[in-house]
């Protein structure tokens, strides 16, 4: 009833010094438990009021969620709680993964970037603002869209792999490690389990209340980017409205192995189109072996858009998608 | 509006656990009988304290000093700075990380106070607005240059952007003014003086090399 | 001598507070035993208040009182009451709680049940205008006013009259208000080449950086308010009026203002409401104002749904403009938004002939207010493209039609074909081209460089630049410095340095030697102009000037009585009072105070002249005998009406594939009469201009057209210009011909860039598209890539809050 904001409510807050302890907490409380890393997402939903939860794990003291490791693989290993200005700035993730660095580079803004982690980036919730501002929605355990009704405002809403929920996912980093086939690791009391980055976010098919497959109890620890795809030549791009600050209206990643101007292996992920970092995995067989060409890349850009189905207010996010998987796959990109 | 019922008689007053928290918090030397934000221990937070939850009485090193605070395991650094320790310079734009009024230097970082726990920067060097200046009153070399330059209008976004030129001098001491943009793009500026912030910014750099 | 202030840069004296925290807005203040108030807001965008339960939140610790409806002034239709019994938009405040701690009292809030009746609402003005359409308001949809009625009105067109709507041409039916100037279907007539266009304007929050914070307490008997507002001395006025108290028991602190923009020019509901709550609690309270009920309570710019049609001749002249605006007036009042659009329009085209049509229809949106340039910042964005159709069409130059058509200092302005103190558009336009580079950066004009492809705009903005009739209070105290009362505001325009000035070089002081006291009623202001409609450079360098004068009328009558001689032979100069002939003989001005306290009556201010406002008497009468006291009307000569303008020429690329847009050049140049403070008015030009990028290219509302309420409350979904969305390096200039009928020869100038920055974007918007003018404001990605890829647009024709 009453529209009461910019409150938090009350709740325990817990600082776990290692990843153990961490799990054991979020075992214990179960449902009643949040993970907060940067809590950029999180303070949103506590001063709405609307999420409420009883106990709070804060996770800004275990050290080993924090860093960036070289693997044996010739690799990196990126702790959950690795800040994105640091994911953006370290050497190695530059020089060898760019594309990480380019799509954490263009999170929100310099303080954002500083606090917020890549951990938190790649499980913040999405921002269908009907959704947000409370409305029982499928997504909030209720039982219609509000963003698909006939005149609902659904500008930044998704045209592809809809399931009765409309909303995107907003991570900017998310179709950057799609695209590098990076590995998310989670711990829980059951041990450990790695998936792969495009299994790890999913749509509202598979969970309509969960943007990842992360489950109570469930701890994202790092993010492993195998050496697949070092030094491939890389396109990140973000469409939006204001420079800082905003949300992509559309943003594409991709990753090119080109050998004499063919194109030997390529992954190609866009966001803000549905409600995951999609993975275009049809255009990626299309383009490889071929040469690399206007036409190609125009090619692609029209098959990529071949399912979309825009809403009342977004039509434009369709030509935006193509004109971008276009750009990703270009010479010149 | 003769239909409407209005009730405003609350019949019997009822005690909650607060009552009785109440007593178990030590005030002592905390500040928090100085807080107004957070009087009473807070409605939600009145439960008994959970095993390994957080102590509230705890240590913050503002602007070089020592400062003993009774915080709640809810409250936000913006708040105990403005309402617990009385330092009203670092101020609430939105409260929701989008326009950088409420920027503080957490170990020289420049962060959103509005939008982090204050137990989340124990043990961590936290400094705001009124720290910047040294004790005799000589202004940082990023105030002097927006003297030098007669920065801002309303000014009610200076102290954050102030701190985010700290932060930015102290790591990029030789900016081009796209960097300094870029430094300062998480602040806002609703009177738009950008152009003048740009120059502060640039002189603040300036004003750093000079005197390091 | 002292050296001139007027024309150099000076330190504002607040700003070392400003950036060491020391500065106190209004939340910053604390009061012993301070509580908190939360507000509980309408959840719905109309509905009645049929039951209201507050009994369990009274029952909490700590909660100590509940204000409703019934506890505040009423007011008539269709004023905005303090709190109601009838929201009429989704936000609006029904009550308030008290308690000693915000959580407690946000806890309780939640805890009170409101028992609503939902009511039909409506939120586009086209739609309530429709035969069935629903009105915002029970008593109807137009609050009408002519020479002998005042009231509200259903005001409905015919279904016919929507025939052409559904293709997006505005639909109009029986105006509210017209007026005309000769005979514009002659003037169409007589045209060679016609423009016609719907044009569509969405309303905006102000947004200024600080919220609406107030906190309240009373002690014997007095109320003292912190408050956050553009306007210190008429703030204390209007509150008194909200409260109907007296003017003497209501102490106003207003020391700093974080933005106002139109939205905080007096008195806002809420500081009553803090006042009435504190009064019924009877302990200080602190009503902490967030940025999402900034949203809803901090005022907004109405929106236009119009249409214009202007007629050329093929030398460029405009024959004929014919003007329709349907006014979005939020739930209360009646803006002057439209009127003055169409005053503005005639101002800056001198049309031979003219029509203006329009109505103001209520709808369930947040209340508007003047914003920054209120009507002209629209109507300007809004045609300038237009004109920019018509010149094409001609082969004219752009800036060379704007030029033709722009007044000289005998133009005429509004239906009644007033005169002017002065105006220099066509010297600003080619001072704007100069600085610009407009020749060659024209060349550049619809080139592609890859994906970008370049437009050049430009924009002609004038408004309102000055009002007269306020008091000037000065004294000079025995420490021989000059104590400037201001009873303006201090929302960082300079204001309150930059009109003392005019104080300070007549009286040949040095800058250092003048104190500027402003903010706190308890520290005596004289009576001022609002802080608002760029009023008070003019107003109060004039009102300083005044009192200036009377001051040294009475420093030469002290000198001649103590040292002989005419009064006429002393001069004013580095701090004396000085015979011309014999400098050696003279005093200090600090002497010379002295000298005004032991004499009395008019010296020290115990006689006072009688054309004196009220509250500019009873200030000089509490500052009575601490120096020589100065008060004085400004009564100065002043034929016509006086009007800044601002030429902006911007720059832009737009990437064809993404619709992204980047403003890459801007120049802004000023005809403001006489600069004072060169970096202040640079800084006004530029930051007006960005609030004119924010209009043309980001900022709107969204509302969800079945549930009636927005959602673009955040300042990442309104979306303000940030650092990266302007240029780097802005240039910018002056004319600096002073206005003959203003004794500084200041102008204002705070309005005029905002149209200026929003025109010349939509006027490079339109030129980067190959001419085509999109007709609507924000232009924003989607907007701008949905026109070059010819798909679907992210609106429907008309549609508004999208």
């Amino acid at each position: 009833m009453a529209m009461m904001r910019d409150m938090i409510p009350g709740f325990e807050l817990f600082q776990p010094a290692d990843i153990d302890d961490a799990v054991e907490l979020l075992d214990r409380h179960g449902s009643d438990a949040w993970v907060l890393a940067g809590g950029l997402d999180s303070f949103d939903w506590f001063k709405d009021r609307i999420k409420r939860p009883k106990a709070v794990i804060e996770l800004g003291a275990i050290g080993e969620l924090t860093g960036i490791r070289e693997t044996d693989d010739g690799g990196l290993e990126i702790g959950a709680m690795t800040s994105l200005a640091d994911v953006a700035a370290h050497p190695a993730i530059r020089e060898r993964f760019g594309l990480l660095a380019d799509a954490a580079g263009l999170v929100a803004t310099p303080q954002i970037r500083n606090q917020g982690t890549l951990g938190g980036n790649l499980c913040q919730d999405t921002r269908c603002w009907y959704y947000r501002s409370g409305w029982p929605c499928y997504r909030a355990g209720g039982n219609t869209c509000y963003a698909a009704a006939p005149q609902a405002m659904n500008r930044e809403h998704c045209v592809l792999g809809a399931s009765r929920c409309v909303a995107v996912n907003p991570a900017d980093t998310a179709p950057a490690v799609v695209a590098l086939d990076a590995k998310m690791v989670i711990r829980s009391r059951g041990g450990e389990r790695v998936v792969d980055a495009d299994d790890f976010f999913i749509g509202p098919a598979i969970d309509i209340t969960r943007m990842t497959v992360l489950e109570p109890g469930d701890l994202l620890t790092s993010v492993r980017i195998p050496a697949d795809w070092a030094n491939a030549t890389f396109y990140f791009e973000k469409v939006r409205d204001r420079v800082a600050w905003d949300f992509a209206l559309v943003s594409v990643a991709s990753a090119l192995k080109v050998e004499g101007g063919t194109i030997r292996d390529v992954r190609l992920a866009v966001n803000g189109v549905a409600p995951y970092p999609m993975r275009l995995d049809m255009v990626e067989q299309a383009v490889v072996g071929q040469r690399q060409s206007e036409e190609v890349a125009a090619n692609a850009g029209i098959m990529a858009i071949q399912r979309a189905r825009p809403l009342r207010h977004n039509d434009y996010k369709v030509p935006l998608m193509r004109n971008l998987v276009r750009r990703a796959l270009r010479e010149t990109a | 509006m003769d239909d409407v019922e209005i009730i405003l008689d609350a019949g019997p007053k009822t005690y909650s656990r607060r009552t009785f928290i109440k007593g178990v918090i030590a005030a002592g030397a905390a500040v928090s009988a100085s807080g107004y934000l957070f009087r009473g221990p807070g409605l939600l937070s009145a439960r008994p304290t959970a095993q390994g939850s957080v102590e509230r009485l705890i240590t913050l090193s503002v602007n070089g000093q020592q400062r003993r605070v009774d915080v709640l395991p809810h409250e936000t650094l913006a708040m105990t700075l403005r309402y617990k320790l009385g330092l009203t310079g670092t101020k609430l734009g939105c409260d929701r990380a989008e326009c950088g009024a409420c920027t503080v230097l957490i170990d020289g970082v420049n962060h959103y106070s509005c939008s982090m726990l204050t137990h989340q920067v124990r043990g961590r060097q936290i400094t705001t607005i009124e720290g910047l200046a040294a004790a005799d009153g000589t202004l940082h070399p990023v105030q002097q240059a927006v003297v030098d330059e007669g920065g801002f209008q309303c000014a009610f976004c200076a102290p954050g952007f102030v701190m985010s030129m700290a932060a930015m001098v102290a790591t990029n001491p030789d900016p081009t003014r796209e960097e300094a943009a870029h430094a300062l793009s998480g602040n806002l500026c609703r009177c738009g003086d950008y152009n003048k912030i740009l120059n502060c910014a640039m002189r603040a750099a300036e004003l750093s090399r000079t005197t390091a | 001598m002292a050296e001139k202030t007027i024309g150099r840069d000076i330190v504002p004296p607040d700003l070392v507070a400003k950036i060491t925290g020391r500065a106190r807005y209004a939340e910053d203040f604390r009061a012993e035993g301070m509580v908190f108030a939360k507000m509980l807001l309408s959840p719905m965008p109309h509905a009645r208040v049929r039951r209201i339960d507050a009994s369990e939140a009274l029952r909490m610790e700590g909660v100590l009182g509940v204000l409703t409806a019934e506890d505040v002034p009423e007011v008539s239709t269709p004023s905005e009451p303090i709190l109601t019994m009838e929201p009429v938009y989704e936000g609006e405040p029904i009550l308030a709680v008290a308690a000693v701690d915000e959580a407690t009292a946000a806890e309780a809030v939640e805890r009170i049940v409101v028992d609503l009746e939902p009511l039909p609402f409506a939120l586009d003005p086209l739609l309530s205008l429709r035969p069935d359409g629903p009105d915002a308001r029970l008593e109807g949809n137009i609050y009408h006013i002519d020479d002998d009625v005042r009231e509200m009105r259903t005001h409905k067109w015919a279904a016919a009259d929507f025939d052409g709507a559904p293709e997006g041409r505005l639909p109009m039916g029986e105006p509210a208000f017209d007026w005309s100037i000769g005979d514009v279907a002659a003037g169409l007539e007589q045209a060679d080449g016609i423009v016609e266009e719907t044009l569509i304007h969405q309303s905006l929050t102000h947004h200024p950086m600080e919220p609406r914070s107030c906190m309240a307490y009373w002690q014997n008997g007095k109320l003292h308010v912190h408050v956050s507002t553009q306007s210190a001395a008429r703030c204390r006025a209007s509150l008194a009026g909200m409260l109907d108290m007296d003017m003497e028991d209501l102490v106003v602190v207003a020391e700093f203002c974080g933005g106002g923009f139109g939205s905080k020019i007096t008195a806002h509901p809420t500081m009553a409401m803090t006042a009435l709550l504190s009064q019924k609690v009877g302990r200080p309270v602190m009503l902490r104002v967030t940025r999402y009920e900034e949203n809803y309570i901090g005022r907004a710019r109405p929106g236009f749904q119009a249409w214009a049609k202007m007629g050329f001749r093929s030398d460029g002249r405009m024959t004929g403009l014919d003007l329709y605006i349907v006014q979005d007036q939020g739930p209360y009042g009646r803006s002057g938004d439209a009127f003055t659009a169409a005053t503005v329009a005639s101002l800056t085209y001198q049309p031979e002939h003219m029509r203006f049509r329009g109505v103001s229809v209520f709808t369930n949106t947040p209340p508007r207010s003047a914003q920054r340039a209120p009507g002209g910042a629209q109507i300007i964005g809004m045609l300038e493209p237009l004109v920019d159709k018509a010149a094409r069409e001609l082969g004219m130059d752009r800036v060379a039609i704007r030029r033709l058509n722009a007044p000289a200092s005998d133009g005429w302005v509004g239906p009644n074909k007033g005169s002017l103190t002065s105006a220099y558009p066509k010297e600003a336009l080619d001072k704007a081209a100069e600085i610009f580079g407009w020749e060659e950066r024209i060349a550049r004009s619809g080139q592609t460089n890859g994906t970008r492809v370049t437009g050049i705009g430009v924009g002609l903005s004038p408004f309102v630049g000055g009002s007269t009739g306020f008091d000037g209070l000065l004294v000079i105290r025995p420490d021989g410095k000059l104590y400037v009362h201001q009873g303006i505001g201090n929302l960082g325009t300079h204001s309150i340095a930059d009109t003392a000035r005019a104080a300070s070089d007549l009286l040949d002081l040095a800058w250092e030697d003048v104190v500027v006291v402003w903010g706190d009623s308890a520290r005596h202001q004289p009576w001022s102009s609002v802080q608002a409609g760029s009023q008070t450079i003019h107003a109060h360098t004039r009102a300083n000037h005044a009192a200036a004068t009377q001051a040294k009328r009475k420093l030469q009558e002290i000198a001649a009585r103590d040292l002989g001689g005419s009064p006429n032979a002393y001069e004013v100069g580095d701090g004396r009072i000085f015979q011309r002939s014999n400098p050696g003989r003279g005093m200090t001005l600090a002497r010379a105070a002295e000298r005004a306290i032991e004499l009395g009556g008019a010296y020290d201010g115990h006689e006072l002249d009688e054309d004196l406002h009220a509250m500019t008497r009873a200030s000089a009468t509490a500052l009575a005998g601490t120096g020589l006291v100065s008060a004085a009307k400004d009564t100065y000569p002043h034929d016509g009406s006086t009007w800044s303008w601002v030429v902006g020429m911007a720059e832009v690329a737009i990437d064809t594939e993404t619709g992204a847009l980047e403003i890459m050049e801007f120049t802004g140049v000023a005809d403001c009469g006489t600069v004072v403070h060169p970096r202040s008015l640079a800084a006004q030009i530029h930051g007006g201009c960005i609030q004119g990028f924010g209009i043309a290219r980001s900022q709107k509302w969204v509302y969800d057209p079945k549930w009636g309420v927005p959602f673009a409350k955040r300042f990442y979904t309104a979306r303000p210009p940030g650092i990266l969305d302007v240029p780097l390096s802005p240039r910018w200039g002056a004319l600096d011909i002073p206005d003959p009928q203003t004794p500084v020869g200041a102008r204002g100038i705070g309005e005029p860039p905002v149209g200026a920055g929003s025109a010349a974007i939509t006027s490079a918007v339109a030129d980067a598209l190959g001419g085509e003018c999109l007709c609507r404001t924000p232009l924003t990605t989607d907007v701008i890539l949905a026109a070059i890829e010819g798909t679907e647009k992210p609106y429907r024709p008309l549609e508004t809050h999208v």
